[in-house]
């Protein structure tokens, strides 16, 4: 009889719904008695954040006036940070890497500035719950292919639609700096030979890519323009006006000297993407101001001679060499579905050398200035969105838990695929009297 | 008696016997006698002013006081040296390989063979290497132009190649054969690829073949002598020559000589040969030098190539980053290799093969002479080894009796400045330099008469046959134009624009001693006489900058173990008493995790562990512990480093390779795990089959061989697979024929490997088995396939089963019931919470990934609780990497278990410690912190299962292999080497005329991943 109680209470958990996104914020909440990480700021123990219609309208040790209706939740014990930012991934743009059908993140051809990552962003995506689940609130979606793969979206990890669940587009156009060694991996079947002058074309056709677009705005800026409407030299001029910055996927060092002085010479904002050798040309990186987003560093040393914890290390050496960077993903089809695991790729870099708070940042704020967002999002300050997530301790740390996310102040649905399933077959074995 | 015999032989050879006659007898005289020369013996020894007589291809004479036969045309060779001419001891003529990359295409069709081939395709042991050789006149002269004049001829393709021949490398033709059925067989590790599909596809499956066909060989003699007692009641053998070719061969005292392409190879050669009792010859790899006293423990005989490579390009510094440590150090050793061999004691001849040009070998040989490898032992590799080894009982040496195979130069062969003149092969001599023109540099004084007449002075530059000169006529100069000086003659042209004449002046002359006469034409067809008569020789103009070759000196360095960065200088020793203090110790077994404890390790084996450990002494090493965590050395249950191949993918069931024939042990990842705890790993075959290939439990003793790294007390076990990987569901269109394409197939596979396997097991009465033999069948061949399935149903041998989905999950175990056995682990099993009431029920274990899914559809799933909903249900659970990099974190993956379940921080470090100890059947030894147990444990500076860990030391036991302060001073000895070795490349004057070094960059040679194509 009691087995039979005990699985009806649970049979709410088994049938429940799918992930349904949250509605807007009806009312203030008061988040309190909670330690406060405005990771702008410094840490505010017992502290207090107040939020109305999705953004942060107080904080601190005590807010004075409180507004009526709002909603006040005790904390004690809890922790506090800004949604996690992570850059570099194709969240929503890929379910199963190994299946063509789900695969939307690269266009055929080589020159595709005018492709945009929102518009095929699947707010439905099994993913995207699983990605939350771990304090992540925003994802930077980033179209892959080609020499010139398109423009990238930031996106809220809830949504009804693409459309709700666009933060910012576009962020950047993309570029894969083409290779500048040669490669004599199994795998490569062209020549030596070959190699170079696929290379040099590549060269040739950014320098050519950016004249064109400079003559695209002047003859679509004439006072009696000809100049009909191409979708692509569109895309383009917005780069060569300077509205959009050009983000470059570039890991090696010949590739990243390369790009740092193709940026230069065509007067563009550049964004180092990868950035795997960045740490040997900090230099030439401050001179230029050019930030960085690493792909992780849960990644092999990139010789055979490379220090064993290079890549675990590579966001110390940025730091110390006072370059904005952060800390993403590489952008490939196996890590979207693996991005939950970013605060401890961040985590990892403060076990070698980075400070804690610095590794915070290179996932939330640094993350939110280098694309563009940081009026929104990447700290908790007043004016600024309530992207905001409760831990029971470190976010960095595997064995913290996750507790609340919310986002623009919406609460978020913290269940996802995986606990699903998982009750699912807890019941299962609550069936077969094997658990308790 | 016998030098008659040679004599009788060796005469015989001149002539052809059994040719027909086409035209006139050839009856040129053979017989020389060479006076004034200098004498090489061999060896070591020399005559000078000595004369050496010939007689119909045999030295007949050969000393300082040699009565010269009336009948010899004597020659007087004053100033010149005769060397016994030189053996090439592995003539090779590569065949172009065939492309890699026609990625999928399984349908290429082979050639139609006689049936009474072996069946596979590189198993020819039987064939004859002349079948196929068919050598042209500047092949045999590129050899002699080096001063061979025999060689050993080599066949080029396959995995049992064939025999050699021995040959004479004048004319060719049947009379050059010396034998034909030469000294040994020819054996490489060959394999297909995907542009030549079909088993073997790897290196295992290449290995395991040579096993295979080695245990046929011998049971096909057994079963021949079977049949022929009982022929009346049996049924006679399947003919296969290549088995009776082998028969005979094991038999014999042939010598099975092995290719080899990188120095661990020769270590495995050496396993194959104690397995069959081979006789081994080595061709060796030029990289013999990094493991010198494992390959002298072969004594065995080396067949050495002088393969040096090109200077790497480190101009740049960026791209001098791609150059490994272990590239930049073999530039610098590379020409060492033969002298560090002779100091070892290792016999070996040398081969111009493997270079990229053969011309290059003089070079190569003079370069390590100058580098300390003694001219003697050189000559001695070059003629009295070969020689020796080959059975050439008459060869390598001048000397009465022996053939007359000489060489000749104008000097010591071992300076750069010699020059090969002529050969004598068979008697016959070879001039090296044809038609040398006459060298007609100089200033000449010239007088033309006829259709111009005119005095001038002309000046003639000649480098080699290469002409340039002008006429001066007063001031003026005149160009020569088409200036040719071939066959005595010399030719040349100028405009008659100087003379008033339209057109172009021809001239044409020949050279007597001081002076050149000729003749020529005006543009107009007038008629000229002409003739110049030398006044002096031109003043050179010496280039300026040519500077002196640097000389050059042997290496200073010496291989690491393994080669390269991180490498050790010798061997790391274990500490007998070791002592660890007031640490917190996880001990992951009954007692839980001890603050403030201390641990006592005596002679690589834990004695005592406990809060207060009342021992001292002075011998012991004192490890202070506080604040810091002592755990186990990580286990990873799924791991595919250190090996030079991973999947046997070209049938379904490969259970015959093995894993530890490949065994890598120079694998960098070995070090980088070290640096994350990690002292015991699993290297499984990959997942492209059902039945993949047997594994390796391996301790990560960095710097030993590949049979130094084995976990040698660790059970036999195999890989499995199931889903998708196994139906090639993600290899592309072109994969779509290969049985089994369904779950329900891949059932059917299995099932029928097993009942195969029983039949055969039956069929011998094995432990186990009813006896279902029959007396008067063949004795039953060994099967290695079977004989690993066997195993597996009499307990012998684990399987470790790739997996995914709970219905596959679910038909394994049911499989593995039917036939008696229990898998050990599945691997992977990610939906294994779905069924985890069975696999507690089989007893199997689930090795599992922290939180990988939603990579390909049968994942899709996947959970993170499953491992400790796994764990709740009764299930032996642990984590795996199945990656080099994720295999340094084992740690936080435990640490996803306390989130994603709530497991406690003590279960969680157990499922990278003792549970995958328990599941590998190796938990006796290692996996916990208890007395009697290895010493397997590390050393972290923070709580083991936070992400701000690192792990401070690691050792295996009572070793340390690694520690973060031997790390710090190898990374400053890592840059210093480079730097000094960057700048000797930078300051060298080495020509580089060997095979370009490819950068390694990102991509290490040796490491491999089943993630490739998707297979996981």
């Amino acid at each position: 009889m009691k087995r039979i109680i005990l699985t009806l209470t649970l049979c709410s958990f088994v049938f429940s719904s799918d992930q349904v996104p949250a509605p807007v914020q009806a009312h203030p909440i008061l988040l309190k008695d909670v330690t406060v990480h405005p990771v702008s700021g410094p840490t505010i123990a017992k502290g207090q954040i107040l939020f109305e219609n999705g953004k942060i309208i107080a904080m601190g040790n005590r807010i004075p006036s409180i507004p009526d209706g709002t909603e006040e939740i005790s904390l004690a014990g809890k922790h506090l940070y800004p949604g996690l930012i992570a850059a570099n991934t194709v969240m929503g743009l890929v379910e199963v890497s190994a299946i063509r059908s789900t695969r939307d993140f690269a266009e055929v051809g080589s020159f595709n500035p005018n492709v945009r990552a929102e518009v095929s962003y699947n707010p439905d995506s099994e993913l995207i719950p699983v990605t939350r689940s771990n304090g992540i609130a925003i994802a930077l979606s980033v179209p892959q292919s080609g020499l010139v793969s398109g423009t990238s979206a930031s996106m809220m990890l809830d949504g009804w639609t693409s459309e709700t669940a666009t933060l910012k587009a576009p962020i950047g156009l993309h570029i894969n700096w083409p290779n500048m060694t040669v490669s004599h991996s199994p795998w490569v079947r062209k020549s030596t030979e070959e190699q170079k002058k696929e290379r040099n074309k590549q060269l040739r056709e950014l320098d050519d890519i950016m004249d064109k677009a400079r003559a695209y705005v002047k003859s679509i800026e004439a006072d009696k323009s000809s100049q009909k409407t191409d979708l692509k030299w569109d895309r383009m001029a917005q780069v060569v006006k300077g509205e959009l910055p050009i983000f470059i996927n570039a890991n090696n060092v010949q590739q990243i000297e390369a790009a740092v002085e193709w940026s230069t010479r065509q007067g563009v904002e550049m964004v180092l993407v990868g950035g795997t050798d960045s740490w040997m040309v900090t230099d030439l990186l401050k001179q230029n101001n050019i930030p960085v987003i690493l792909e992780s560093t849960h990644k092999l040393p990139s010789r055979r001679h490379s220090d064993y914890d290079e890549p675990f290390k590579t966001p110390k050496r940025l730091n110390d060499a006072g370059i904005l960077f952060c800390i993403g993903s590489n952008s490939s089809a196996f890590q979207a579905a693996h991005l939950r695991n970013l605060p401890y790729t961040a985590g990892t870099a403060a076990a070698h050398g980075l400070a804690k708070d610095d590794a915070l940042k290179s996932v939330t704020l640094n993350s939110a200035k280098i694309l563009g967002i940081d009026d929104r999002v990447g700290s908790l300050e007043v004016g600024k969105d309530a992207t905001l997530f409760i831990t029971d301790g470190d976010p960095l740390e595997v064995m913290t838990t996750v507790e609340q996310l919310y986002i623009q102040g919406r609460k978020v649905d913290m269940s996802d695929r995986h606990k699903m399933l998982r009750d699912k077959y807890t019941e299962k074995y609550r069936q077969l009297d094997l658990i308790d | 008696m016998i030098k008659r015999i040679l004599c009788t032989l060796l005469l015989g050879m001149l002539s052809a016997q059994v040719t027909s006659m086409a035209g006139l007898h050839d009856n040129t005289p053979g017989i020389f006698a060479l006076t004034h020369v200098t004498i090489v013996q061999k060896p070591g020894t020399f005559i000078e002013d000595g004369t050496i007589v010939i007689r119909d291809g045999v030295i007949t004479a050969a000393g300082k006081k040699v009565t010269i036969p009336e009948d010899a045309f004597v020659m007087d060779l004053s100033g010149k040296t005769v060397y016994a001419g030189f053996i090439e001891s592995y003539w090779k003529k590569e065949n172009k390989k065939p492309s890699i990359f026609n990625f999928g295409d399984e349908k290429k069709k082979e050639q139609k063979r006689p049936v009474i081939d072996h069946w596979s395709k590189k198993v020819h042991p039987e064939a004859s290497v002349l079948d196929a050789f068919h050598p042209n006149d500047k092949e045999l002269e590129e050899l002699r132009k080096l001063g061979f004049t025999t060689a050993q001829v080599v066949p080029a393709k396959g995995i049992f190649r064939g025999r050699s021949s021995i040959v004479h490398l004048g004319d060719w033709g049947a009379d050059a054969v010396i034998t034909e059925n030469g000294p040994a067989q020819f054996m490489a590790f060959e394999h297909g690829s995907w542009g030549d599909p079909g088993y073997p596809g790897s290196l295992m499956g290449t290995i395991s073949l040579m096993r295979q066909t080695f245990y046929d060989a011998n049971w096909y003699a057994d079963a021949w002598q079977f049949y022929n007692r009982n022929k009346d009641k049996t049924e006679a053998p399947q003919v296969d020559r290549a088995l009776g070719t082998l028969a005979e061969e094991l038999n014999g005292t042939r010598q099975f000589c092995f290719e080899t392409k990188h120095e661990l190879m020769a270590l495995r050669v050496n396993k194959l040969a104690n397995e069959f009792n081979l006789n081994v010859w080595l061709k060796g790899s030029g990289y013999e030098y990094r493991r010198l006293s494992e390959i002298e423990e072969l004594n065995t005989f080396v067949i050495l190539p002088l393969d040096y490579p090109k200077i790497p390009d480190v101009d740049s510094w960026e791209d001098a980053l791609d150059f490994s440590l272990e590239q930049l150090r073999h530039w610098d050793q590379a020409p060492d290799n033969a002298a560090r061999m002779v100091e070892a004691g290792i016999s070996f001849a040398l081969t111009s093969n493997d270079l990229k040009n053969r011309s290059q070998f003089r070079t190569n040989l003079l370069r390590s002479i100058e580098r300390g490898f003694s001219k003697d032992d050189a000559l001695a590799a070059l003629t009295t080894i070969p020689a020796e080894q080959f059975g050439l009982s008459n060869h390598g040496k001048v000397e009465k009796g022996y053939a007359a195979n000489l060489m000749v130069t104008d000097g010591d062969y071992f300076d750069k400045d010699t020059k090969v003149l002529t050969l004598w092969i068979q008697g016959k001599e070879f001039t090296l330099e044809h038609d040398l023109p006459h060298d007609v540099s100089g200033n000449w004084v010239v007088s033309f008469s006829g259709g111009l007449d005119l005095n001038a002075n002309l000046e003639l530059d000649q480098t080699k046959n290469k002409v340039s000169g002008k006429l001066v006529i007063d001031s003026t100069d005149v160009t020569l134009k088409s200036v040719e000086n071939e066959s005595h003659r010399l030719t040349f042209s100028f405009s008659g624009k100087e003379f008033d004449m339209d057109g172009v002046i021809r001239m044409s002359g020949t050279k007597q001693g001081q002076s050149i006469s000729g003749s020529g034409v005006t543009p107009s067809g007038e008629h000229i006489s002409w003739t110049a008569s030398w006044v002096n020789a031109k003043e050179k103009e010496e280039p300026s900058d040519k500077k002196e070759k640097k000389k050059e000196s042997a290496s200073e360095f010496t291989p690491l173990f393994p080669e390269g960065a991180y490498g050790f200088s010798t061997l790391p020793e274990r500490t007998d008493k070791i002592l660890i203090q007031n640490a917190t110790i996880w001990t992951c077994g009954p007692e839980g995790t001890l603050e403030n404890a201390d641990m006592y390790i005596r002679n690589g084996v834990i004695e005592k562990i406990d809060s207060d450990l009342n021992i001292s002494g002075k011998d012991i090493y004192v490890i202070d512990g506080t604040g810091k965590h002592v755990t186990p050395g990580l286990i990873d249950a799924h791991n595919h480093s250190s090996a030079f191949a991973i999947n046997e993918g070209t049938q379904s069931v490969t259970s015959e390779v093995r894993i530890y024939d490949v065994i890598n042990s120079d694998d960098i990842a070995i070090y980088r795990q070290l640096s994350g705890a990690l002292t015991t790993a699993n290297i499984l075959h990959g997942s492209a089959n059902a039945i993949g290939g047997q594994n390796a439990v391996i301790k990560l003793r960095w710097g030993h061989d590949p049979d130094g790294i084995l976990f040698k007390e660790a059970p036999q076990g195999i890989k499995f697979a199931l889903g998708e990987n196994v139906k090639q569901s993600n290899w592309g269109d072109n994969f779509t024929t290969r049985y089994p394409q369904t779950r329900m197939g891949v059932e059917q596979i299995i099932r029928d490997a097993f009942e195969a396997a029983t039949d055969y097991a039956e069929a011998q009465g094995l432990d186990g088995f009813k006896k279902q033999s029959d007396p008067n069948s063949l004795p039953v061949r060994k099967n290695l396939e079977l004989d690993a399935l066997v195993e597996i149903m009499q307990g012998k041998r684990w399987v470790h089963s790739h997996s995914y989905r709970q219905d596959e999950i679910l038909m394994l175990t049911r499989i593995a019931d039917d036939f008696g056995f229990t898998i050990a682990t599945f691997q992977h099993v990610l939906e294994g919470y779905k069924i985890a009431e069975r696999l507690a029920e089989h007893g199997a274990g689930a090795s599992t990934f922290s939180d990988w899914w939603s990579y390909k559809y049968e994942v899709i799933d996947a959970i993170p609780y499953n491992g400790s909903i796994m764990d709740e249900v009764g299930v032996l659970t642990s984590f795996n990497s199945d990656s080099n990099e994720l295999a340094r974190r084992m740690n936080t993956e435990a640490a996803k278990a306390v989130k994603y379940g709530g497991m406690s921080q003590e279960d969680a470090l157990k499922l990278v410690t003792i549970n995958p100890a328990k599941q590998l059947r190796i938990d006796e030894y290692v996996g916990s912190l208890e007395k009697g147990k290895h010493g397997d444990f590390a050393l972290w500076n923070d709580h083991p299962l936070s992400i701000y860990a690192s792990c401070e030391e690691t050792w295996i036991e009572g070793t340390q292999y690694f520690s973060k302060k031997r790390d710090d001073k190898l990374r400053k000895k890592i840059d210093e080497e480079r730097n000094t070795l960057i700048q000797k490349i930078l300051a060298s004057d080495d020509e580089g005329g060997g095979k370009p070094m490819k950068p390694e960059g990102g991509w290490h040679e040796h490491s491999y991943s089943c993630s490739e194509g998707g297979v996981k």
